[in-house]
């Protein structure tokens, strides 16, 4: 049981149109990037279907398939080969733009979309807690992002302060 | 004597940018054993003798109550 068999149930809904389109985010998606560090959850972004006869987005069609799969609920999470996973709507134009422009990586002949490493960085800054700017700070560190790419990203979301401010904190 | 920590450093960066660089399905199966890991870890520091009260930073006097 593990990351993988997530990522191969991920694909199956995508394939049963349970989902439109996903992509891995967080720590899990950073891991593709960067060295791993320890997380206790998997965060899957997604656009959720809405309900016949209703505007309303749910997820409810995301839970109806994993409970006919044997998996059990756990708070917010659904816990998938062993691994709470949880499911996050693409609340923001920042997550909708890293949804649209996640890319596909090979796991061993399994096929993952991910977040881009820059999105994942520009997510973290967003979001702000003292894990997600050291998180930030790894893939500079790591020289893993285009930073040209990142501004680019940051501006157009209105976070130019927010990086401003992480630059005057850490980076200088 | 005035020990010299750049030698560590440069080590755990190494060790760092070795880990980064493997292949994915490697780092992905170090987060599996990572959770099993930090979820040991927590059973165990969950299970030991019953926990010292909890030490609060207002004076019991000046606590607010729920009624």
């Amino acid at each position: 049981m593990g990351i993988k068999e997530v990522i191969e149930m991920i694909n199956r809904m995508e394939a049963a149109g349970v989902i439109e389109r996903y992509a891995i985010g967080g720590a899990v998606g950073a891991t593709f990037y960067l060295e791993p560090v320890a997380t206790l959850d998997v965060d899957i972004f997604v656009e959720f279907h809405t309900e016949p006869d209703s505007q309303m987005i749910s997820p409810e069609p995301i839970f109806r398939y994993l409970r006919d799969c044997g998996c059990a609920m756990e708070g917010e999470h659904v816990v998938i080969a062993g691994w709470p996973v949880q499911f996050l709507p693409a609340g923001s134009a920042l997550v909708q733009e890293a949804l649209t422009k996640a890319v596909e990586k090979d796991v061993e002949g399994t096929p993952a979309r991910v977040f881009t490493a820059e999105h994942v960085a520009a997510i973290a800054l967003e979001t702000g807690r003292a894990k997600d700017k050291a998180r930030v700070l790894q893939f500079i560190e790591a020289d893993a992002i285009d930073l040209q790419r990142l501004q680019e990203i940051l501006t157009r979301h209105g976070l130019a302060g927010a990086w401003k401010q992480f630059e005057r904190q850490f980076l200088k | 004597m005035k020990l010299d920590l750049t030698p560590i450093l440069e080590s755990k960066r190494a060790f760092r940018r070795r880990a980064a660089a493997r292949p994915i399905a490697e780092k992905l199966r170090m987060l599996d054993a990572l959770r099993e890991r930090t979820l040991a870890i927590r059973r165990a520091s969950n299970s030991g003798p019953a926990k010292k009260p909890v030490v609060r930073e207002t004076r019991p006097d000046l606590r607010a109550t729920d009624h």
